[in-house]
């Protein structure tokens, strides 16, 4: 009668780390996969900025240096790997192309050229895509700290090989603002 | 008082699982009344038959339910080509919660709505209505979508079939249970001198059983609703888009020329009048305290 009570407490433990075990290791590829998605975004982002710059060059000949900037912001964002790199290198190429954009503003023909109008929707939703795509990451970061942090799932942490990861986080001075209240 | 999203989406889920519950709890009160009243032998054929005949109602419906609703409601099916902008901003709200892409379909009506259905992500279907697309800003059309997405993604198609095959069973039963009542027939202990009260008691749970299922299952679709506004807030973290969205749905007093009332508890603001149904028995909450919610979750700021 005893062995059968052993038997099956050890196999009800054996389920349960195993649970929490496969939990923490999926938990962890999600956020691989988030990071992929990123840099999915990142590059689609890339891809259009070469077209963009020309088609504002095609009216706008005296802004080289916003040109500049944002070629080799785009130069950076291509090379970056690591999180806290791509993150750095993001968040330049989103302040390089704010610009680029606040330089078309003061050429009426430009913005009301058809090619510029189907680069700007292209534009906004990847701007659109890449920052959902940190907040899954971020999001799926933060399942994977908590898991971390929190008991059961901490003591499997070791075994699993799974730790803690880094978010993903940009500067930009436009978000870090804070909105005036007036009265 | 003021709640953020993650806990908006805990409350929704918690009721959810209280209502199905309850149902659960339901169905097992007209089985033992229906045991009590009728006893055994009956009861065990009764029973099996009217939760038979619900399921295999249901199950078709939801099983094949991206197309079947397409036939009810005369949406079409469109592609990338018809309308780029749109699948980008559908495809942004795939990107914040993680969902494959669903079929997008139009139906061609002049008010604006828009509804999702499938049995799984993998087999989703969101339709919007002609005037939603022509009225809408990129904000609030990302709103709708991702309120339309998180029904895929909370399952709700599944939700919605299981509160519809308990109450389809429940409501079987005691038509069943009724007739057999007024012919007097099926009672394998007539004479069998039972407590006369808990016969008057059977009877009144087989006759206020129906009514009690319709009650529970406009409510699991009531916190589904609330809970789909929860979600797409989790997916854009924007709140005001789709309180915008349902500001512009509420002006707009225009109501889809559905062709079942079968389908109406799909859509996104319920094509039925508001007035003429009671709120106990109304499919979504009330789109006032819909916006209310969400202007809460606004006042609370730029949410990680």
């Amino acid at each position: 009668m005893e062995i059968f009570v052993v038997i099956g407490v050890s196999a009800l433990l054996a389920i349960f780390i195993v649970a929490q075990y496969n939990r923490l290791i999926r938990l962890n590829i999600s956020v691989d996969e988030a990071f992929a998605q990123i840099e999915v975004q990142l590059k689609r982002r890339a891809d259009l900025i070469p077209n963009l710059v020309e088609t504002v060059k095609g009216y706008a000949t005296h802004e080289q240096s916003t040109f500049d900037a944002v070629v080799s912001a785009r130069a950076k964002a291509t090379s970056a790997t690591g999180v806290a790199d791509v993150a750095a290198a993001d968040g330049a190429l989103t302040q390089a192309l704010r610009g680029l954009l606040a330089v078309a503003e003061a050429y009426p023909d430009l913005k009301a050229s058809s090619n510029f109008l189907a680069l700007q929707e292209e534009l906004s939703t990847t701007e659109n895509k890449v920052a959902f795509a940190r907040q899954f990451y971020n999001d799926n970061v933060r399942s994977l700290n908590e898991a971390v942090a929190t008991i059961p799932t901490s003591f499997f942490a070791g075994l699993a090989k799974v730790s803690a990861r880094e978010f993903y986080e940009i500067e930009d001075p436009q978000s870090r603002e804070v909105p005036k209240v007036t009265f | 008082m003021a709640s953020n999203f993650r806990s908006a989406q805990g409350a929704n889920k918690r009721k959810t699982y209280f209502l199905l519950a309850a149902m659960g709890i339901l169905t097992w009160l007209v089985a033992y009344a229906a045991l009590t009243y009728f006893g055994a032998g009956t009861t065990s054929f009764v029973v099996p038959l009217a939760v038979g005949i619900a399921l295999v109602g249901v199950w078709g419906s939801y099983y094949g339910s991206d197309k079947l609703v397409l036939t009810m409601t005369g949406a079409r099916v469109i592609q990338r080509e018809d309308n780029p902008e749109l699948f980008n901003l559908i495809e942004e709200v795939l990107v914040a919660s993680g969902l494959p892409m669903p079929k997008v379909a139009i139906v061609d009506d002049t008010a604006p709505n828009a509804f999702a259905t499938g049995r799984n992500p993998d087999h989703a279907l969101i339709a919007f209505t002609t005037r939603i697309l022509e009225v809408m800003d990129r904000d609030e059309l990302q709103g709708v979508i991702a309120h339309e997405m998180s029904h895929v993604a909370n399952r709700d198609t599944l939700v919605s079939a299981v509160a519809a095959t308990t109450a389809g069973a429940i409501a079987i039963l005691s038509d069943f249970l009724t007739r057999m009542m007024w012919f007097g027939g099926g009672r394998d202990r007539r004479d069998s001198n039972q407590n006369p009260l808990l016969l008057i008691v059977s009877l009144v749970i087989m006759i206020l059983a129906p009514i009690a299922a319709m009650l529970l299952r406009s409510a699991i679709s009531r916190r589904r609703e609330s809970l789909a506004d929860a979600t797409a807030v989790s997916f854009t973290r924007n709140p005001a888009g789709l309180r915008r969205a349902l500001e512009t749905l509420a002006a707009d007093s225009t109501v889809v020329r559905q062709r079942s009332n079968a389908v109406a508890h799909i859509w996104i603001e319920s094509p039925l009048d508001g007035k003429s149904v009671s709120k106990l028995f109304s499919t979504h909450p009330p789109i006032e305290e819909r916006i209310e919610t969400l202007r809460a979750m606004e006042s609370l700021g730029p949410q990680q």
